[in-house]
């Protein structure tokens, strides 16, 4: 078992972003600035009906427009369509116009279904269409689990609460579509790619294309965004390549903001209803829930979270010695999802912390008070005690609704549980260390934003005795040691238990082929000097005992509710985290804020909207699919809770899972009633407040 | 010249009309009326130019870029895709993100809906216009100092957001910066420290608001 | 987006002989490139109008002011002296989308702009803005729509300018066929109220040259709220606008915008308002009458609320209290 260090210059401290001043410059070269050698331009045809037959594509039309090079089917012969923007075909040409235009040449015909259905409560219905011919849309047995025996458990309740509690389909919009550059030649495919994994996206694409995996190389020096949905090659990463090969030239396969609407994954949506119930001292006694949502057409090869397509973990955080869960996906006509930073459990913590919220009116208690009684984790005991402290929730702590004005003030709180964050242990990593002292790592992971490189610097120069701008950092490309997807919060602790090796062994030789006692540090350009005109190459993989898992998390969230326009503003959040050892506080706390305003954006203002007339996505833009902004973002406190002795857990799941049940909370503590709807909208808060009349229309 | 006002060409189609109003204007030059040529060359401009490609001329960070461009070539899609200028960024193509932010003349605009066309004869900074020699810009040193980034992809429109609004207004508060950046959209959530990075460069600064606590 | 071609006018007469039947004018372009985008428009030719002369001018005038059509929303926004002359219609220039929108948005184009209903602005539904034979809004996603329609289509206006130019009884200078007409926000949006496939009043080839705004009244408000804090359409939007004389309102006039296809208006509220001294029971009478007539929709009705606070709450700005 390796340790790290107890005295540290880099580690715990505040490293500024290594790759800061490229990005800060344009310098930085995402999938999308890609501009390959003779690159064309790529685009998908996607079907404009929610269900159809797809009889024939004619695309001869468009190959005929001049600066068109390939035109390619998405799935050969005849096929079905199983929901709006569903990809048909796609087109590479000389420019975006010609493309466009070359789009709008293509013939399809189409036996076009009118039989579909979008909305989660109508597909469960007995004579809904059918998502998939033969198969209901809900399975005809639910996902069950049981504890205990409910039924005779809530008889011995002092308190029992009922909710329903909603909420709505969640697209992750990283800020740079899905999407690559692709260059097919005879010597094999390279692939420039927007991914959270270059080695899945390689996998992937091979098994597309019916490569070797050593014939397809991935490289994302560069990307932007992803939240889970970036994991793998796509049906763009396999059109890519197919429209290279057909027009033999490099292919630039971004999609548009509609597209990333449409087709590249989603988090499921959930309708928990759940009963609750304590014994009078506030034990909670009793749990039952029924949760459906959707997951599109299926779960997209990504689990939704939980057990599968759009489970939720249930009763999240807490134990409850008489539960009984039951969970089915309900498939409709829209695009199937995808993991989404901490799959599943956004939606728990909602439901679940609104219900203990609704319970502890019920039982005359704090909300605090009933967590602290029922929450088995000591470390998010200690975090709730250090939160409330400095949130001054006891001086802040109205009964609900006893706040008074037209504008109203309340405060609410949540805890996130995140069981990943460790590390893939089969992490692998390089140094090329040069007799001059320069010393370059290289490992197959990429940098999603969290900072990852800046991450591997920091290790390194703490390791090797030097400063983090003396270390050269490669990734992203699958021509290096292999390393994990960017997901589960992983990425953070594989790295650092991969560079702790990496060093380990580079002192070592290092030792050996200088004959310098310690090569750290002051002796570094000498022992490197030794190594007479041959670098060093250095190996080294995740090691045990560096890492762990296991995130708690609490948040405190106050609000402000205009009662008379329903608008709700965010004053402020406390985050209240823990995860281990921080490596590098500045990055770290960069995505903690990260995860608090992402969960801001799934409580007040996200969602996907279907219309069930058409079965098309009515807000495939930031136009109408709103994300949190500038004006809409609070004061954000954070507390970080210190704990080397655990090693390195990852932070970016965690961090965005209690804000939505904080912020609900604290919206109906402001109240006096809750919207148990997410999100909560100015037209959901002056409904709950019984002041929107009738439709008379 | 009243007569050449198009209103008065009747039955002429303006394709017509332009075309001829080119022989019109190798007379009037060779008449050397120096009131006549200058309103010959106001109507020259407008002569109707494309479908196709034509000669397009834009002053970008201080160098020209001389492209041929179809008139509905946005000026965004002109230097990402005509040019190497990738640090502008398309995130939706629709006026909605803000990736795109460029500086016509001082002033911020989403280079996705604007046409390049209609872009010439004014300078227009990228985010690769910032730096000089090397040097990072007040408002980049800013961003870096306070991590006002993460995956990056909206920071270059966010640092000219800033770096325009330091420019109207050097003694920025909160809300005006709030006000200034309420059209780039950031995903990975960085915006508090957007917002610090942008008072910092106004020579403000923001205290941290993260505690560590030992667990034990 | 379709190829087009393109030209520079100079003159609002070559202007609309550059445009034609087919063309489009070019101005801030917020509007019409997304329409184009979407295929939602076509236009053969796109007739950039910016270098048309005066037009980006503010003027003051004793009996009142002139706002040239490119003057931008920013400049509006940025002006010391409207801001102290017209605060409402500082207000909601204010209030307009985002500084890089409103650094080239136009006064001409931010009135002209077409639906936001986001079935218009869908490029696979055939709504009846769309020639279409149904209003997919009426029994659908209907949260952003109108409570009052004179036709079959719910889709309403939301120009914020609008809105407070209606409450301060603008008038539009529009080029129509080579003669100077003019429009007050009635009707510059009337045919929106009685046509479905209507954005408003304008037909092709009209050019919005001015907007003229009388100074009889010496105070203004604008409020709207969204479901977010900036750069999101108003749910609704109001503003208003009155003379005070010894505490009395004179020639008082409120507006709506985001619940009609017309800047919403109703003459006996302004009637009711005039001579009185503002107080909450004053405002919540002038709420009742002026939304006495909306027909709430399944999922709209909420407007109906938050219209009333707002029509207090601008009312009360007026009067400086709140």
């Amino acid at each position: 078992m390796s340790n790290w260090p107890a005295e540290t210059k880099y580690i715990g401290h505040s490293t500024a972003r290594i790759d800061a001043p490229a990005k800060l410059t344009g310098k930085a070269r995402y999938a999308s600035d890609i501009q390959a050698e003779g690159w064309l331009y790529g685009m998908i045809l996607r079907s404009k009906w929610p269900a159809a037959k797809i009889l024939s594509v004619n695309l001869d039309k468009a190959r005929q427009i001049p600066g068109v090079k390939a035109a390619v089917v998405a799935r050969d012969g005849s096929f079905t369509i199983r929901f709006y923007g569903e990809e048909i075909a796609a087109v590479a040409g000389t420019s975006k116009q010609v493309c466009l235009d070359a789009l709008r040449a293509i013939e399809v015909q189409a036996e076009v279904r009118h039989e579909f259905v979008v909305n989660e409560n109508e597909a469960r219905k007995e004579n809904a269409a059918q998502v998939w011919a033969g198969s209901p849309n809900v399975p005809a047995t639910p996902h069950v689990r049981e504890n205990g025996s409910v039924d005779t458990a809530f008889p011995e309740c002092a308190a029992v609460i009922k909710g329903f509690y909603t909420t709505a389909v969640q697209i992750h919009h990283p800020m740079e579509t899905h999407g690559n550059t692709v260059s097919w030649t005879d010597d094999g495919v390279t692939a420039w790619a927007s991914t959270q994994g270059v080695s899945s996206v390689r996998d992937g694409l091979a098994g597309a294309l019916q490569l070797d995996h050593s014939q397809v190389r991935v490289i994302t020096e560069y990307m932007g965004g992803g939240f889970g949905s970036k994991l793998g090659a796509g049906v763009e990463g396999a059109l890519a390549a197919k429209l290279s090969k057909a027009a033999k030239a490099p292919v630039r396969l971004m999609l548009t903001r509609f597209d990333q609407s449409l087709a590249v994954g989603n988090r499921p949506s959930s309708f928990q209803k759940i009963k609750m119930g304590a014994t009078a001292d506030g034990m909670l006694h009793a749990f039952e829930m029924e949760n459906y949502g959707t997951a599109g057409i299926g779960a997209g090869g990504d689990s939704g979270g939980g057990s599968g397509s759009a489970d939720i973990p249930a009763p999240y955080i807490y134990k409850v010695p008489n539960t009984r869960v039951k969970q089915s996906a309900v498939a409709v006509n829209a695009g199937a999802s995808r993991a989404f930073r901490a799959p599943g459990n956004p939606p728990a913590s909602f439901g679940m912390e609104s219900a203990m919220d609704d319970l502890a009116v019920k039982l005359g208690m704090d909300p605090l008070e009933l967590r602290l009684k029922n929450d088995p984790s000591p470390i998010r005991q200690r975090e709730y005690k250090l939160g409330a402290e400095k949130f001054g929730w006891k001086e802040k702590y109205q009964k609900p609704g006893s706040s008074s004005g037209v504008v109203k003030t309340g405060i609410g709180c949540a805890g996130a549980a995140w069981p990943a964050g460790g590390a893939s242990r089969n992490t692998q990593g390089e140094a090329q260390i040069n007799p001059d002292g320069s010393i370059e790592f290289r490992l197959g992971v990429q940098d999603i934003g969290t900072g990852t490189k800046t991450v591997i610097a920091v290790v390194a120069a703490e390791m090797l005795g030097l400063k983090p701008e003396q270390i050269t950092v490669r990734v992203g490309d699958t021509r290096f040691p292999p390393g994990p997807g960017s997901g589960g919060s992983t990425t953070c602790g594989s790295v650092s238990a991969t560079v702790f090796d990496v060093c380990t062994n580079a002192l070592q030789q290092l030792q050996t082929q200088s004959g310098l006692a310690d090569a750290r540090g002051e002796n570094w350009f000498a022992a490197c000097k030794k190594l007479g005109v041959n670098p060093l190459v250095v190996h080294g993989k995740w090691q045990p005992g560096l890492t762990a898992d296991h995130a708690c998390g609490v948040q405190f969230a106050e609000v402000e509710v205009d009662t008379e326009t329903g608008l709700v503003t965010v004053k402020k959040i406390l985050g209240v985290h823990d995860c281990g050892l921080i490596v590098n506080q500045v990055t770290l706390e960069s995505q903690i804020n990260g995860g608090i305003i992402m969960g801001m954006g799934y409580a007040l203002y996200e969602e996907r909207v279907m219309d069930d007339l058409s079965g098309v996505v009515l807000n495939p833009n930031f136009e109408t699919y709103k994300l949190p902004g500038i004006a809409d973002v609070p004061d954000i406190e954070i507390v970080l809770i210190n704990m080397p002795e655990r090693g390195v857990i990852g932070i970016g799941e965690p961090a965005t899972v209690p804000t939505a049940g904080a912020i609900a909370n604290a919206v109906a503590n402001a109240i006096g009633v809750r919207v148990c709807s997410l999100p909560i909208t100015p037209a959901k808060i002056l409904a709950a407040l019984g002041k929107v009349p009738p439709a008379t229309a | 010249m009243k007569n050449s006002e198009p209103e008065n060409l009747g039955a002429h189609s303006r394709r017509t009309f332009f075309k001829s109003l080119g022989t019109v204007a190798a007379t009037a030059a060779t008449a050397q009326v120096q009131s006549v040529a200058a309103e010959l060359e106001k109507i020259n401009t407008e002569k109707i130019v494309g479908p196709n490609a034509v000669p397009v001329t834009l002053r970008v960070n201080g160098e020209k870029l001389q492209l041929l461009l179809e008139p509905r070539v946005t000026l965004l899609d002109a230097l990402r895709n005509y040019s190497s200028l990738t640090g502008a960024k398309e995130g939706c193509d629709r006026a909605t993100c803000g990736a795109c932010t460029v500086l016509l003349g001082d002033t911020p605009i989403y280079s996705c809906q604007k046409l390049a066309i209609e872009s010439q004869g004014i300078e227009i900074t990228t985010v690769e216009g910032l730096a000089k020699n090397e040097k990072l810009s007040k408002v980049q040193q800013a961003f870096l100092d306070k991590d006002a980034l993460q995956c990056g992809y909206c920071t270059p429109g966010f640092v000219m957001s800033v770096t325009a609004l330091l420019k109207k207004n050097p003694r920025p508060n909160a809300d005006d910066v709030k006000h200034a950046c309420a059209g780039n959209t950031c995903r990975c959530g960085t915006h508090p420290r957007i917002l610090q990075a942008a008072l910092r460069a106004a020579g403000v600064e923001t205290a941290s608001k993260t505690e560590v606590v030992d667990y034990v | 987006m379709n190829a087009f071609t393109y030209a520079t006018a100079h003159s609002p007469a070559s202007a609309r002989q550059l445009v034609a039947d087919k063309g489009a004018y070019l101005a801030g372009g917020n509007d019409l490139l997304g329409l184009l985008k979407e295929y939602l428009v076509s236009a053969d030719i796109l007739v950039n109008i910016k270098s048309l002369p005066g037009l980006d001018k503010i003027e003051r005038g004793e009996k009142f002011w002139t706002i040239g059509s490119l003057v931008t929303v920013a400049q509006i926004e940025d002006h010391a002296e409207i801001k102290e002359t017209f605060p409402g219609l500082h207000e909601a220039a204010s209030e307009v989308a985002s500084q890089q929108i409103r650094n080239v948005a136009t006064v001409g184009g931010n009135l002209a702009q077409h639906s936001r209903c986001w079935y218009f602005r869908h490029r696979d539904t055939q709504c009846l803005k769309k020639d279409g034979d149904l209003c997919y809004a009426l029994n659908g996603e209907n949260r952003y729509h109108s409570l009052f329609t004179g036709n079959t289509c719910i889709s309403p206006v939301v120009s914020s300018l609008a809105t407070i130019f209606a409450s301060l009884d603008a008038t539009a200078i529009v080029l129509r066929d080579g003669q100077e007409t003019r429009q007050n926000m009635a009707e510059l949006y009337q045919r929106a109220w009685e046509n479905p496939l209507a954005h408003n009043s304008l037909k092709n080839g009209d050019l919005i040259l001015r907007v003229e705004i009388p100074t009889t009244r010496s105070r203004s408000a604008y409020l709207q709220v969204s479901d977010r804090h900036a750069f999101d359409w108003a749910l609704v939007s109001c503003a208003a606008a009155a003379d005070v004389v010894d505490g009395k309102l004179k020639s008082p006039r409120v507006a709506l915008g985001s619940i009609s296809p017309v800047p919403h208006q109703v003459e006996t509220a302004n009637r009711f308002l005039d001579g009185k001294v503002l107080d909450n029971a004053t405002a919540t009478q002038a709420a009742d009458m002026i939304l006495k007539d909306a027909k709430p929709l399944e999922h709209n009705a909420y407007k109906v609320p938050l219209a009333h606070a707002l029509i207090r709450r601008t009312l009360l700005k007026l009067k400086g209290d709140a």
